[in-house]
C-alpha cells in the first residue's frame, strides 16, 4: 500500500504542469454531479409541492424551481462534455510529453543497459504501458476529487435538515467511496496480476508453437503443445471469472449503499415530516438526492479494482527512467585528439559482475593511418572492442587511449564523431533513402550525398530506382538486397567522414559476388584513415592490413602477418580448417 | 527524420462482414448470452415494483400525513428488492462473463488449431509476433463485445419498453414524451457517430504507424547513437505522439459529442417529464402517486441506451480485433490426398526424387525437375548456391510443401499418399536454428513427452555431448530455457537438437547444417555427435561447409532446382564440374592468403586436397579439437 502511494505520488509529480487543468476538470465534474442530485432533488420537491399546493388549491411559485429544473438538466449534460474535453485533452498532452520524457531517459542507456531488452518490450512501455497511465488521471485522481467536493458538499447540505440523516449518508458514502475501492484494490490485485503473468505465458507459449511448428511437427508435439494453450486458456478464464465476480460485487454494492442510505433517509425523515420539523414535500427531495448522490462516489471501486494494472504500467515506466546509464555523461570539454590513433593496454570487460571476462587483459594498437586485423572465433570478443572503443559499454580495467588522451576524458559523443563503425547489424530506418543516408551527417547536400554512394557503389542503384533517392526501404530495410544494405551503410560511414573506422565483420550474411563488390566499396573507404578490421572471414584479409591479431576469450593469442602466421602453424592457421564454407564460383 | 507516408495505407477492411462473423460466433454461447439478457430484463423490471412501493409510501406521507408506522408495510419490502436485484445483476455479469469466456476460448483453439494445419509453410511467411497478439490480445479483445454489447444490445429495447408499458396507462402525456424521445437518442448518435466509425479506422491506423516508428526508433536506437542522431530523435517522438493525441483526440470529440446529445435527449426529456406532472399536480389532473412513480422511473428507462453508448467503443474494438483473425482463419489450408497409408516402412529406408518441381509463386520456381536418391543406412550431403532449391528438397521431406509434379518416393512409398505423422514419427530433423520451447532442459529434449523416462533423456543427452554442460546449468535437466534459448549459447542449442534427435532413434535424419561459427573444441564435440548420430541411418544434410560435404557418401550438387553433379568428393573433383569449382574457389582464395606461404595448390592432382592438416574424419573429431587445445 505504501508503494501505491509513492507511484502514485510520482505520477502526480509528473503531471505537475497539467494541475490546472485536471482542477478545472474535477470542477467542472463536481458541477456535473451536483446539478445532477440538484435536478432529481428539486424534481421531487417539485412534484410534491405542487401536488400539495394543488390539493389545497393554493397557489405555489412555480417558475423559479421549473427554470432551475432546466438548469441543472443543461448544466449537467454540458458539465460532463466540458469535463471530459478538458481531463482528457490534459491527459493526452501529458501522455504525449511523458513519451517525449521515457525516451530521454532511454536514450542514455542504449546499448548497454537495454541489451536484456527487446525492442518490442521497449514500445510496449514506450507506447501502452505509458497510454494505460491515463488511468491513473483520468479513472483515478479526477474521480477523487470530484468524490471528496461532492460528499462534503452533499453532507453539509443534509446536515442543515438533520444531524442523523447526514451521518448515516456520509458514513455509506464512505463504505461506497472509500472501504469498498480499497477492498477492491486489494482483492484484484493478485488476480490482476495472475492474468497478466498467464497471458504472457499463453503468448510465449503461442509464439513457441509458431516459432517452433516444424520441430513439434517433426517430434509429434503439436497436440501436447495445442493441450498446453487450452490449460492456460482456461487459467486465465478461471482468474477471469474471479475478477468479474469482483467487479460485479463492487458495482453491486454502491447501488446497494445508495438503496440503503434512501431508505433510512425515508425511516428518519417521515418521523421528522410527522413531527414537523420537515416540509412534506422535503422528504421525496431528500430521497431523491441521497439517492442521486452515490452517483459521486460510483465509478471509484472499479477504478480501484484496475488500478493494479496501472500501477504495474507505470513501474515499469519507471523501472528503465530510473536505471543508470553504464556511461556516466562527461561535462567538460573534450581534449583535441593528436592523431588518430587507438591504444588498448590490458583492458577487461565483462557484461555481468559475475560473468565470464569478454575482454581479458587486451592490449592492442593501432597506429594512425594502419590497418590492423582481428581474427577469432564466435564469442572470443570481436565486437566487445568495438563497444568499448565507441563508449557503448564501460570497461572495467585497463586503460584505452584515443589520440593520445584517456578515453573516459572525452564525451562520449565527441569519441563517436571521431570512429565510424560498419558492421553487419546497421539499422535501416522505414524511410527514404535519402533520410537513411543523412542520419550520418544531417546538413550534407546533395553534391555530397551523391558522392558518397558513388564511392559505396550504389549510387548506379539508386539512379536506377524510380523514385531514386526518395525511395522508402520499408522495415528494417527489407526492400533492400543485404548487399546494398551494406553499401548504404558504408556510404553512412563515408558521409561521416571519421578518422578511425571500425569494420566488424562488414561482409558477413553476403553471396560472394556481393561481397566482392561490397570489398571494392570497403577500400575506398579505408582510404586515408585508420582502421580496425574485425573479421572471421580471412579470405577478407588478403592484401589489405598491416598486422593481423588472432583474439581468443578475450586476448590476442598470436599476431603477425598473414605469411607469418601460417608458417608459424598456430591456431591461426588451424581456423581455416573450421571456418571454410563452401563457395560456389561462377 | 521525415518518416511520414512510410507505411502503406492499410486496405479498407469490410467491417459489416466481420460483425457478421462476429455475431456468428455468439452461437456457442447463445444460452447464456440468453440468459444474460433475461436477468438484466428482470433486474430491470425489479424496479417497477420497487418504485412503486416507494411512491406510495411518499405519497401517503405527503399528502395523507400518515405516521412511519403507517407506511412500514410499504417500506419493509424495499430491502428484499434491493437484495434480489443485486443478487440478480451479479448472476447476470457472471453470465455474460461466461459466455465470453466460451466464445474467446473455442476461437482462441479454432485460431491454433488452423496455424497448425496451415504448417511452418504459412507461418514462416508471417510474424510470429503478430500472429500471437491476434491469438492472445485479439482474442481477449472479443470479451466486452459478448459480455457487454451483444446483452445489452438486447436490453436497450427490451427494459425501456416493459418500463414504458407500465407508465404509458398511468400517464399517456410522459409516457408519450419518452416514446417519442427514446428513438430520437440513437438517430442522433448515429448521425454524430456516422463520422466516428471513420475516424476510429484512422485512429487504428494511427496507433499502427505510431507502433511502426517508435520500434524503428527503438530498434535502430544503437546505430542512431553511433551517429549522435539519437537526441534528434527526440523531436520526431514528439511530433508522431503529437499526432497521435490530435487523432485520439478528434476521435474521442466525436464520442463525447454523441455522449453530450444523448445525455441532453435523456436528462432534458426526464426535466419536461417532471415539469408536465408537476403542473397537472398543480391544477389537480393526476395524482402524486402516479407522478411520483412516473419520476423515478424515468431515469432508468434511458439507463440502457447510456450504458449501450459506453459499450460502443467495445464492439469497435472487437471489429479491429476480429478483421486480423479472420484474415487468419480464412487462409485456406494446403490440399490433403484422401488416402493415408500407414505402411511399414521398417530401418533400411531408401529415398527417390523423381523429376520434382516445386514453385513458390510465378517466377519463383524451387524445384525444376530435381532428381537423385539417398542411399539406405547412408550420408548423403546436398549442396549448391543459396537458391538451388536445397531447403526446398528438405521442406519436402518434412512434409512442410508438396510436389507439384513428379514425386518423392520413401521406401517405394510416395510420400503423398502417406499419412503425414506416420511418416514423420520415422523422421529426425536438426534444423539450422533450433527452436527450444518454453520448459526445462528435459521437456526440450523430450518435447513435452512425459511418457519418456529420466534415465533415456539423460541417455541421448550424453550420446549428443550436452551431458556435461547441462549438468553444470544452475538446475541441471530442470533449467528453464527461454526463447531462443537465451541463457544458452549456440552450441548448446544445437547440442540440446541433437539429444532430441538421438532420443527419437528414427530411421532417416534430416539436417540443415548451421552456419554459425562455433570456437573449434564446441565445432568438434557436435561434428563427433553428428557422426555418431548418422551411423545407420538414412541422412541427407544441406551441407554449408568443406569438411562436412568431404566426408559425406554421396555428394548431389544442385543449381537452379536441378541436380548438376552427384558423387563422391574425388569423383566430382577429377569431373573438374561446378563441385570442384567451388573447392577451387576456397582453394584459390587460401593460396592467395598464403601467398608466401610453402603450400603449393594442388587442384585436380588426383586425390583429395592435400592440406598441411587433414581434417579428421567424421567420428573422430577429437583429434580435430586436439589439435587447437
Amino acid at each position: 500500500m505504501r508503494d501505491d502511494l509513492k507511484v502514485f505520488a510520482r505520477l502526480l509529480g509528473l503531471s505537475r504542469r497539467y494541475w490546472g487543468w485536471m482542477a478545472l476538470g474535477a470542477l467542472l465534474s463536481s458541477v456535473t454531479v451536483l446539478a445532477n442530485i440538484s435536478l432529481l432533488a428539486v424534481a421531487g420537491w417539485f412534484l410534491a409541492a405542487m401536488a400539495v399546493a394543488g390539493a389545497a388549491g393554493l397557489l405555489i411559485n412555480y417558475f423559479l424551481p421549473a427554470a432551475l429544473i432546466r438548469l441543472f438538466a443543461i448544466l449537467r449534460a454540458g458539465g460532463r462534455y466540458l469535463e471530459r474535453l478538458v481531463t482528457h485533452e490534459a491527459t493526452f498532452r501529458l501522455l504525449s510529453e511523458l513519451r517525449v520524457w521515457f525516451y530521454e531517459r532511454l536514450e542514455p542507456l542504449a546499448p548497454a543497459r537495454l541489451q536484456l531488452y527487446r525492442g518490442s518490450d521497449l514500445l510496449s512501455r514506450i507506447q501502452s504501458d505509458i497510454d494505460t497511465l491515463h488511468h491513473a488521471y483520468l479513472r483515478v485522481l479526477v474521480p477523487v476529487l470530484v468524490g471528496v467536493i461532492a460528499v462534503a458538499v452533499v453532507a453539509t447540505v443534509l446536515s442543515v435538515y438533520n444531524s442523523r440523516i447526514a451521518l448515516l449518508v456520509l458514513s455509506l458514502l464512505l463504505v461506497a467511496g472509500v472501504a469498498m475501492p480499497l477492498i477492491m484494490r486489494h482483492a484484484g490485485d493478485r488476480s490482476g496480476a495472475w492474468v497478466v503473468e498467464t497471458r504472457a505465458a499463453l503468448r510465449a507459449t503461442l509464439v513457441d508453437s509458431v516459432q517452433g511448428m516444424g520441430e513439434l511437427r517433426v517430434y509429434g508435439a503439436a497436440q501436447r503443445q495445442a493441450q498446453q494453450i487450452e490449460h492456460l486458456t482456461r487459467r486465465i478464464n478461471a482468474e477471469q471469472m474471479r475478477l468479474s465476480r469482483l467487479s460485479g460485487v463492487s458495482e453491486g454494492s454502491v447501488a446497494l449503499c445508495a438503496s440503503f442510505a434512501m431508505w433510512g433517509t425515508l425511516l428518519i425523515a417521515i418521523t421528522l415530516v410527522s413531527s414537523g420539523a420537515l416540509q412534506p414535500p422535503e422528504l421525496p427531495m431528500l430521497a431523491l438526492l441521497v439517492l442521486a448522490s452515490f452517483e459521486a462516489v460510483g465509478p471509484l471501486p472499479l477504478a480501484f479494482q484496475k488500478l493494479g494494472e496501472t500501477f504495474a504500467a507505470a513501474r515499469r515506466v519507471f523501472e528503465l527512467v530510473d536505471a543508470q546509464p553504464q556511461i556516466a555523461a562527461v561535462h567538460t570539454p573534450s581534449p583535441r585528439p593528436l592523431d588518430s590513433s587507438l591504444t588498448l593496454r590490458g583492458v577487461r570487460l565483462r557484461y555481468d559482475n559475475q560473468g565470464p571476462w569478454a575482454l581479458d587483459g587486451l592490449d592492442l594498437d593501432l597506429a594512425a593511418g594502419k590497418c590492423v586485423a582481428v581474427v577469432g572465433p564466435t564469442g572470443a570478443g570481436k565486437s566487445s572492442i568495438v563497444r568499448v572503443a565507441i563508449r557503448f559499454w564501460e570497461y572495467q580495467e585497463g586503460e584505452i587511449r584515443l589520440g593520445g588522451h584517456d578515453l573516459r576524458s572525452y564525451r562520449p559523443e565527441d569519441v563517436r564523431e571521431l570512429i565510424a563503425v560498419v558492421s553487419q547489424d546497421t539499422h535501416l530506418f522505414n524511410t527514404t533513402i535519402l533520410e537513411n543516408l543523412r542520419i550520418a551527417a544531417p546538413g550534407a547536400d546533395e553534391e555530397a550525398i551523391i558522392r558518397a554512394a558513388q564511392t559505396a557503389q550504389i549510387q548506379d542503384f539508386i539512379a536506377g530506382l524510380p523514385q531514386g533517392y526518395g525511395t522508402y526501404v520499408g522495415e528494417a530495410g527489407v526492400r533492400l538486397s543485404a548487399g546494398q544494405a551494406r553499401r548504404i551503410a558504408i556510404a553512412r560511414a563515408l558521409l561521416k567522414d571519421a578518422p578511425i573506422l571500425l569494420l566488424d565483420e562488414p561482409t558477413e550474411n553476403l553471396d560472394p559476388q556481393t561481397e566482392q563488390a561490397v570489398l571494392e566499396a570497403i577500400d575506398r573507404l579505408m582510404a586515408g584513415r585508420t582502421v580496425l578490421l574485425i573479421t572471421h572471414k580471412l579470405g577478407v584479409l588478403h592484401n589489405r592490413v598491416d598486422e593481423i591479431l588472432v583474439l581468443e576469450r578475450g586476448r590476442i593469442v598470436e599476431r603477425g602477418t598473414h605469411s607469418e602466421l601460417m608458417r608459424g602453424g598456430g591456431r591461426y592457421a588451424h581456423y581455416q580448417d573450421y571456418l571454410v564454407e563452401i563457395r560456389e564460383s561462377r | 527524420m521525415d518518416r511520414s507516408g512510410s507505411l502503406p495505407q492499410s486496405a479498407v477492411v469490410d467491417g459489416k462482414s466481420t460483425e457478421n462473423w462476429l455475431r456468428g460466433q455468439a452461437r456457442l454461447a447463445r444460452r447464456p448470452i440468453s440468459l444474460a439478457v433475461a436477468l438484466g430484463v428482470l433486474s430491470g423490471l425489479l424496479l417497477i415494483p420497487q418504485a412503486w412501493y416507494l411512491a406510495h409510501a411518499v405519497n401517503a406521507v405527503v399528502l395523507q400525513h400518515a405516521s412511519l408506522a403507517e407506511v412500514l408495510p410499504w417500506l419493509w419490502p424495499l430491502p428484499a428488492f434491493f437484495a434480489l436485484r443485486f443478487g440478480v445483476m451479479r448472476v447476470s455479469e457472471q453470465v455474460a462473463m461466461r459466455a465470453a469466456i466460451l466464445v474467446k476460448g473455442n476461437v482462441r483453439s479454432d485460431l491454433v488449431r488452423h496455424l497448425q494445419a496451415l504448417g511452418p509453410a504459412y507461418v514462416q511467411n508471417h510474424h510470429s509476433g503478430e500472429l500471437a497478439v491476434a491469438a492472445v490480445d485479439g482474442v481477449e479483445a472479443l470479451e466486452p463485445y459478448y459480455a457487454r454489447y451483444l446483452p445489452q444490445m438486447a436490453l436497450v429495447a427490451l427494459v425501456p419498453l416493459s418500463i414504458l408499458a407500465f407508465i404509458l396507462p398511468l400517464d399517456w402525456i410522459s409516457g408519450l414524451v419518452l416514446l417519442v424521445t427514446a428513438p430520437l437518442i440513437p438517430v442522433f448518435m448515429i448521425l454524430i457517430g456516422g463520422g466516428a466509425e471513420r475516424l476510429n479506422r484512422r485512429q487504428w491506423r494511427q496507433l499502427a504507424r505510431m507502433g511502426a516508428h517508435f520500434l524503428d526508433v527503438l530498434q535502430g536506437l544503437t546505430t542512431l547513437k553511433l551517429f549522435n542522431a539519437s537526441r534528434r530523435e527526440a523531436q520526431l517522438i514528439a511530433r508522431i505522439s503529437d499526432d497521435y493525441r490530435r487523432s485520439t483526440m478528434s476521435v474521442l470529440r466525436v464520442a463525447f459529442l454523441s455522449a453530450l446529445a444523448l445525455e441532453f435527449f435523456a436528462t432534458v426529456s426526464i426535466a419536461v417529464v417532471a415539469v408536465l406532472i408537476g403542473f397537472r399536480l398543480l391544477h389537480a389532473q393526476m395524482g402524486f402517486e402516479a407522478g411520483f412513480f412516473i419520476l423515478l422511473l424515468a431515469p432508468d428507462f434511458y439507463l440502457p441506451l447510456r450504458t449501450l453508448g459506453a459499450h460502443y467503443h467495445a464492439r469497435m474494438e472487437a471489429i479491429g480485433a476480429a478483421e486480423r483473425i479472420v484474415e487468419i482463419l480464412e487462409a485456406p489450408l494446403p490440399q490433403m490426398a484422401q488416402t493415408r497409408a500407414r505402411p511399414l516402412l521398417g530401418r533400411d529406408i531408401e529415398i527417390r526424387f523423381e523429376d520434382v518441381h516445386y514453385v513458390y509463386e510465378p517466377g519463383r520456381e524451387a524445384l525444376r525437375g530435381a532428381s537423385f536418391a539417398l542411399a539406405p543406412g547412408r550420408v548423403t550431403a546436398l549442396v549448391g548456391p543459396s537458391g538451388a532449391g536445397k531447403s526446398t528438397a528438405l521442406n519436402l521431406l518434412l512434409g512442410f510443401v508438396r510436389a507439384q509434379r513428379g514425386r518423392v518416393l520413401v521406401g517405394g512409398h510416395d510420400l503423398i499418399q502417406l499419412n503425414p505423422d506416420h511418416w514423420l514419427s520415422g523422421v529426425a530433423w536438426l534444423p539450422q536454428r533450433p527452436h527450444l520451447f518454453r520448459g526445462s532442459v528435459l521437456e526440450n529434449i523430450r518435447m513435452f513427452d512425459e511418457t519418456i523416462g529420466f534415465a533415456a533423456v539423460r541417455a541421448s543427452a550424453q550420446k549428443a555431448h550436452a551431458e556435461a554442460f547441462i549438468e553444470s546449468l544452475p538446475q541441471g535437466y530442470e533449467t528453464e530455457v527461454g526463447e531462443r534459448g537465451q541463457n544458452l549459447s549456440g552450441g548448446q542449442v544445437q547440442r540440446l537438437a541433437l539429444a532430441r534427435a538421438f532420443l527419437k532413434d528414427a530411421p532417416v535424419l534430416l539436417m540443415d547444417e548451421a552456419t554459425s561459427s562455433l570456437d573449434p573444441e564446441t565445432e568438434a564435440l557436435i561434428t563427433e555427435a553428428i557422426a555418431g548420430l548418422a551411423q545407420a541411418r538414412t541422412v541427407l544434410v544441406v551441407a554449408h561447409r568443406l569438411r562436412t560435404v568431404r566426408n559425406a557418401d554421396c555428394i548431389v550438387v544442385m543449381d537452379g532446382g536441378r541436380v548438376v553433379e552427384e558423387g563422391t568428393h574425388e569423383v566430382l573433383l577429377r569431373a573438374q564440374g561446378s563441385y570442384a569449382r567451388m573447392v577451387r574457389a576456397h582453394q584459390v582464395e587460401a593460396s592467395e592468403q598464403a601467398h608466401s606461404e610453402p603450400r603449393p595448390p594442388a587442384i585436380g592432382a588426383g586425390g583429395g586436397i592435400p592440406h598441411p592438416n587433414p581434417p579428421p574424419p567424421a567420428g573422430e573429431g577429437e583429434a580435430g579439437g586436439g589439435s587447437l587445445s
